[in-house]
């Protein structure tokens, strides 16, 4: 299939109607976004500016991308992951708000790096003046594909995900790294809101429409105690599974035991579990070996940005059949002694492939977050030393203020003799 | 017949102890709610109320409820260890006395009772002046009923009988209790079970001895399961514990809760409260079972099931709550991690097997401090045993809040009124309290906690069936 045919949605009748609903929908769920698409409005921060952007092709997105516009970017913008595309949503941003959308759900790998390309400018187009990345696909991509000169043009990127940071701090470790780039996945707030809650919550909805499991009274593992891990785990406990939590990190592996959590190697963890979520933002976290013992009936999903944490080529090695889609984003594989292990979303990020991703609340305050960030970025004199900067502490507290406040929730703040006790050694009891 | 006007420890801890009944009043909501309700109509005036319960703060304040209802009470603690020493100085000196010249009730409680003063002391509290018996008793755990009918049992046989060598050092204590009373008071107990218009019971485990001696054929007074009052098993039993028993391991042991393994023995009412604190502080709670559906509950929460014998070396707090005896045996405390914790909620003592931990030849015991035993084995492991495996929620801590004994408390005055003024409707046998009550308890408990009921309409009210100002539920509903 050629890059070019596939970059459309297909023009179904009604798709943009339908689309344009669910972004209006979100976008009442998403008061951050709203109001600062009122401020951009004003402000028109990247007046004249193209913002490639490389993200889950999802409602909350939309949205994102509406309120860019509003400040005055020209977005092309492609999917992060190739099964995750609304194409309702394509149609919409396409249709309505002429939006360049590279992305269809369900394209092959190629396809899919294609469509990061175009959004580059691949076809022709200048390159872009701001990146927004989500898994590190187009800041990678950008930088073995493009020329020099659109490379020095970019004023600086925003990164979404733990995972794409990780590749990122790599970058520039290497020396690679050619232009500035904010790690957005990094900030307290986001920490907590979207790392811990939103992720658990959509995890388990993910899990639960794919594999209709029954949590309460199961065994589940779950891989890495993250921000990530840590929310599934809470959140699964509530549900009144047993969690099992696995880690390398002695740190995490000590939190997760004073939470009351069972912390086990994975390879004891594998012949218990009757759940399995990885979270670790690492490769190869659920192998052969494992899957050789697991439990009859083990459901196996991943809610870490990558495809990488189940080997599901393992997988497919150790069946003697697979029965394909025994529920919507559900595969289960025979083993030779009659086992089943079902395997959910193809081992790719469960929560976004079975489900709808985070809610928008949540995508509310990342996005917000990488929304200021680039209009930041944008009204920089100067372009930021290249390297992997931190969100600054003023943007990410004004994103959790602007929300505090859509929310009605009222907060002390210092009074004066507070903030002079607070700065000073000289008090003690 | 001489009655001591009391025995307490130490009745200058009388000031101390009128200031925290004074502070559990505000938290008794129901109770205070009751006095008021009945401070003219005197409902329970001509009642000899005797006492076997907690000697504790909150049993100051129902005494003293009692008292405003009419009532004349004596009293004695249900437990060696649960008394508050203050409590009890309190309430012998009165609002109106003081520690020179006390006027308060007749109490005979101290901490730290052994078995022989235990059962003096309820025979004292079942002893009324001028020869009088009590015409009601207030139980816990059953221990003034089983007296009274162990009396007249024994004293219509014609002897109390010598104990065997299976029977237990307590059991020995009470037959030598009787055969004083048989020689030196003939008749005595024949005529107080005659006299008892009823009793109402407290704690599962004296719930059980009640349906036990009534199915028997044995029971010789109507009884109140105040237990099973919703307001009281769903509240006390697991509400209650949950609070309780985490502030006995820690003023205990000090010991960190979170990331400990716990095993809780038991998931009943009790046992699911003990669990969910264990786990909101932060320890990885195991639970036992022998039913099946309590066990299947457990599993749906969240926790793993499994035996004893599975995971006795694994556990860092062990805490029984079945009401069932033999539950942890001296060779499972053998089996068990160095300085594993064992400590009781069960009202009994009978769940850990202490005897057989004091017979492991070559064991050693050391106090810690009151209520926290280490015992040495030979190979040199020790576990830290709490309360001598009484009920450590009382022995190490003060029990259940008092918020949270008001609600079962104020089921015990129902109960008492119910029985003592309408005696013909109380046949000899087993009740619970009527539900209406049951609502009238929980009611007198929302004000405080800010909570604004809904009203049925009487629409709704007609299609569901039930009248607008309750009951609500039918007998069987499971809340």
């Amino acid at each position: 299939m050629s890059a070019e045919a596939s970059r459309r949605y297909r023009p179904v009748p009604g798709l943009a109607e339908l689309g344009d609903g669910r972004i209006s929908y979100s976008q009442r769920s998403m008061p951050l976004l709203s109001a600062l698409a009122a401020r951009f409005s004003a402000e028109r921060p990247f007046d004249g500016m193209t913002i490639a952007a490389c993200l889950h092709v999802t409602a909350e997105t939309a949205v994102l991308v509406r309120a860019l516009q509003s400040g005055g970017a020209y977005v092309r913008l492609a999917a992060s992951n190739p099964l995750s595309t609304q194409d309702d949503i394509a149609a919409a941003l396409t249709a309505r708000d002429g939006v360049e959308v590279f992305a269809r759900a369900g394209v092959d790998r190629d396809a899919y790096y294609e469509h990061i390309a175009l959004a580059l400018g691949g076809d022709g187009a200048a390159g872009p003046d701001l990146v927004i990345d989500d898994g590190g696909d187009l800041v990678s991509t950008l930088h073995t594909r493009a020329l020099p000169a659109t490379l020095s043009r970019v004023r600086g990127g925003c990164e979404g995900t733990t995972t794409g940071v990780l590749r990122l701090r790599r970058m520039a470790a290497e020396g690679t790294l050619a232009f500035p780039v904010i790690a957005a996945s990094d900030t307290p707030v986001t920490r907590i809101v979207d790392n811990r809650h939103g992720t658990a919550q959509s995890v388990i909805d993910g899990l639960l429409r794919a594999s209709g499991a029954l949590l309460a009274g199961k065994t589940m593992v779950v891989a890495g105690f993250g921000a990530c891990g840590a929310g599934i785990a809470e959140y699964a406990r509530a549900f009144g599974a047993r969690v099992v939590i696995t880690e390398v990190d002695p740190v995490r592996a000590l939190d997760a035991v004073l939470r009351g959590f069972l912390v086990l190697p994975l390879a004891d963890a594998a012949p218990l579990g009757e759940v399995f979520i990885t979270a670790t933002g690492s490769a190869d976290v659920i192998t052969g070996e494992h899957l050789a013992v697991m439990r009859d009936g083990a459901i196996l999903a991943n809610a870490g940005h990558f495809d990488v944490e189940i080997d599901v080529r393992a997988l497919a090695a150790l069946a003697v059949r697979t029965h394909p889609d025994v529920r919507p984003h559900a595969d289960a594989y025979e083993l030779a002694d009659g086992r089943r292990l079902l395997l959910l979303a193809e081992g790719r990020v469960v929560n976004v492939v079975a489900a709808d991703g985070h809610p928008p609340e949540v995508m509310d305050l990342a996005f917000g977050i990488e929304a200021l960030t680039l209009a930041w970025l944008a009204g920089q004199a100067e372009r930021l030393p290249v390297a992997v900067h931190p969100v600054p502490p003023d943007i990410d507290a004004e994103a959790a203020r602007m929300v505090l406040a859509a929310l009605g929730t009222r907060t002390d703040s210092l009074t004066p003799a507070q903030r002079a006790y607070l700065a000073s050694w000289r008090l003690g009891s | 017949m001489s009655a001591e006007p009391y025995k307490v420890a130490d009745i200058h801890l009388a000031d101390f102890g009128r200031k925290e009944i004074q502070l559990a009043e505000h938290e008794m909501p129901g109770l205070m709610a009751t006095r008021a309700e009945y401070a003219g109509s005197q409902p329970l005036r001509g009642a000899r109320i005797t006492g076997s319960l907690h000697m504790t703060i909150q049993t100051a304040v129902l005494i003293e409820t009692l008292v405003a209802l009419g009532a004349q009470v004596r009293w004695a603690s249900c437990n060696i260890f649960s008394t508050q020493d203050h409590a009890a100085a309190a309430i012998a000196v009165g609002p109106d006395g003081t520690p020179d010249d006390p006027k308060g009730i007749p109490v005979f409680a101290w901490k730290g009772e052994t078995l022989d003063e235990y059962w003096w002391c309820t025979v004292q509290a079942l002893t009324w002046p001028n020869g009088e018996s009590p015409n009601m008793i207030l139980d816990d755990g059953g221990d003034a009923t089983l007296f009274v009918h162990k009396g007249a049992e024994y004293e219509a046989a014609g002897a109390v009988p010598s104990p065997s060598e299976d029977d237990s050092e307590e059991w020995v204590v009470i037959l030598d209790k009787l055969r004083d009373s048989l020689a030196d008071h003939p008749g005595k107990w024949s005529k107080a079970v005659e006299t008892i218009k009823g009793v109402t019971e407290e704690t599962t485990t004296g719930v059980h001895r009640l349906y036990e001696m009534a199915k028997a054929g044995t029971l010789k007074f109507p009884a109140i399961n105040v237990n099973d009052s919703v307001t009281k098993s769903k509240f006390d039993n697991k509400y209650g514990c949950r609070h309780s028993l985490i502030d006995g391991i820690n003023r205990g042991t000090d010991v960190l809760i979170g990331g400990k393994v716990a095993l809780v023995l038991g998931y009943g009412d009790v046992g699911k409260g003990c669990a969910e604190s264990l786990r909101g502080q932060g320890a990885r709670v195991i639970v036992t079972e022998i039913d099946p559906i309590c066990a299947l509950q457990a599993a749906m929460d969240g926790y793993q099931v499994t035996t004893l014998d599975d995971i006795v070396g694994q556990v860092d707090i062990f805490v029984t709550t079945t009401g069932n005896k033999d539950i942890i045996k001296a060779s499972d405390m053998e089996k068990m991690k160095h300085q594993a914790i064992v400590g009781n909620i069960g009202h009994f003592d009978n769940e850990i097997d202490m005897a057989g931990l004091a017979a492991i030849p070559g064991i050693k015991r050391i106090n810690v401090k009151p209520q926290v035993d280490e015992w040495v084995f030979p190979d040199g492991h020790t576990i830290i045993v709490l309360s001598e495996g009484r009920l450590l929620n009382l022995g190490n801590a003060t029990g259940h809040p008092s918020f949270v004994m008001s609600n079962s408390f104020t089921n015990q005055v129902m109960a008492q009124i119910e029985i003592f003024t309408k005696p013909e409707e109380y046949p000899i046998g087993v009740y619970t309290l009527p539900k209406h009550l049951d609502e009238k308890v929980a009611r007198l408990h929302l004000d405080a906690l800010g909570v604004k009921l809904t009203v049925l309409s009487k629409e709704q009210a007609d299609y569901i069936g039930v009248p607008v100002e309750g009951p609500y539920k039918s007998d069987h509903y499971r809340y």
